[in-house]
């Protein structure tokens, strides 16, 4: 067995990419007036998250990648590590991060983890770093179990998910309008990603992709970017704080405040966990579903448009 | 990536950046240009509760705003503006205005910039009838 593969840890090698795109980026906006917007503490937040989720990664990593040993121990499976396996086990783990993404948007408790990525009203390359502190919490390493099992070595998933990551970064920009016709149809773009920051009802729940975009395709999630309707970035409900601890632990915080309500059932307690965000147990909020219903009610000519097809 | 590179290399480019968006002039808080503005920035946060009556501040930084299901502040996040019901709020006098604190760990504190007139009126306003 390949027990001792090691790769370099490519996301911390990116971070003088990330700083260097950044500032190319911010120069860009400055000069040209246009493709994008930059705040001060937007930014600074952004960053921030960013930082933090590296050092959650160095302090909690050990949890998923002795999981991942564990699994490697067991399986009689063994694929080697040619060029050939690390590319299959790339595309087998961008299929992963599509559905982790879309657990992550589905369901409450993973989206308490990953909504802070949605948090900022701003769409520029610090978006992409705002990143969560708390995905161990989720479980969602499951998600990368059937690819340990299968015999990926677990340094190599954990290397391709790196290299998915670095690749999201570059498209979490409003500076690029459209790749070229075959480029859009296959990858991940800038176009496809402001769909998925999008608050507009019309964007809710769609293109979770990372790399390649053909899983929403397949999985009929896609929606794509309408000239017409400009993406408006954030959260259905926006943040009222700049503070780096709340936007990381907020929708932690309200979950644990749904499920002491008083009076409820233990089934109402555990779907306010794993329902989609937004599901109460009175009715009295709306998740995607009901705020696509409700754009329906108001905008029926909208009926049948991307968006609103089912 | 050792740690004595990777975490200097975080920090001082956080800062820089920041230093840099600051120096830009990147950091000026939102206008609400009139009322309009206002109340679109509301409806942005509360689309089925349409405003009854928009009060701009002197300033333009923030808006009292009431509706059929309470009253509300919109008041500038950076670049942008966010908006909350003021259900069960707090509201102290400061030397420059108000701060509101809300139960609401994603908004808890709210500081607005207000003339003394407005500074006395607005508690009064910002009381919720419900």
């Amino acid at each position: 067995m390949t027990d001792m593969l090691r790769y370099p840890e490519v996301t911390q090698l990116a971070v003088p990419f990330f700083i260097a795109a950044i500032l190319i980026e911010l120069v860009w906006i400055v000069i040209k007036g246009k493709g994008g917007r930059y705040e001060t503490r937007d930014a600074l937040t952004s960053l921030i998250m960013g930082a933090g989720n590296v050092a959650s990664s160095i302090l909690l990593g050990f949890i998923a990648y002795g999981f991942f040993m564990l699994l490697w121990r067991i399986t009689p499976l063994d694929l080697g590590a040619s060029v050939g396996v690390i590319v299959l086990c790339f595309v087998l783990d961008d299929l992963r991060y599509y559905w982790v993404h879309r657990f992550g948007h589905r369901i409450r408790w993973v989206w308490a983890s990953h909504v802070n990525h949605h948090s900022s009203q701003h769409y520029n390359l610090t978006t992409a770093l705002r990143q969560t502190w708390t995905g161990t919490f989720t479980f969602m390493m499951i998600i990368r179990a059937p690819l340990i099992v299968l015999g990926f070595h677990p340094a190599m998933v954990l290397f391709c998910g790196g290299l998915n990551l670095i690749y999201q970064f570059w498209i979490h920009t409003e500076a690029i309008g459209r790749m070229p016709k075959w480029f859009e149809a296959v990858m991940n773009t800038p176009s496809h990603h402001r769909v998925h920051h999008g608050r507009n009802a019309r964007y809710l729940d769609a293109n979770y992709a990372g790399v390649f975009i053909i899983w929403d395709k397949m999985f009929g999630t896609y929606v794509p970017e309408l000239d017409s309707e400009k993406p408006d970035y954030g959260l259905v409900h926006n943040l009222g704080t700049f503070n780096p601890v709340r936007v990381a632990f907020h929708e932690w915080v309200g979950i644990w405040r749904d499920v002491r309500q008083p009076g409820l059932s233990w089934r109402d307690r555990w779907m306010y966990c794993v329902m989609p965000p937004g599901w109460s147990h009175n009715g009295s909020r709306d998740t995607s579903e009901g705020i696509k219903r409700k754009h329906l009610v108001q905008h029926p000519e909208d009926a049948g448009t991307p968006g609103f097809e089912q | 990536m050792p740690l004595v590179i990777l975490l200097p290399m975080v920090f001082f480019g956080i800062a820089g950046i920041a230093v840099l968006l600051h120096l830009l002039g990147l950091s000026r808080p939102a206008l609400l240009g009139n009322q309009a503005e206002a109340r679109a920035a509301w409806l942005d946060e509360f689309g089925e509760d349409t405003p009854t009556r928009v009060i701009l501040s002197h300033d333009h930084r923030a808006a009292l705003i009431e509706t059929p299901l309470g009253n509300g502040i919109v008041w500038p996040m950076g670049a942008d503006t966010t908006a909350r019901y003021l259900t069960g709020a707090q509201i102290t006098r400061t030397a420059t205005g108000l701060r509101i604190d809300l139960p609401d760990y994603t908004a808890p504190r709210i500081h607005l910039t207000l003339d003394a007139a407005e500074a006395d009126l607005w508690p009064t306003l910002l009381k919720d009838p419900a």
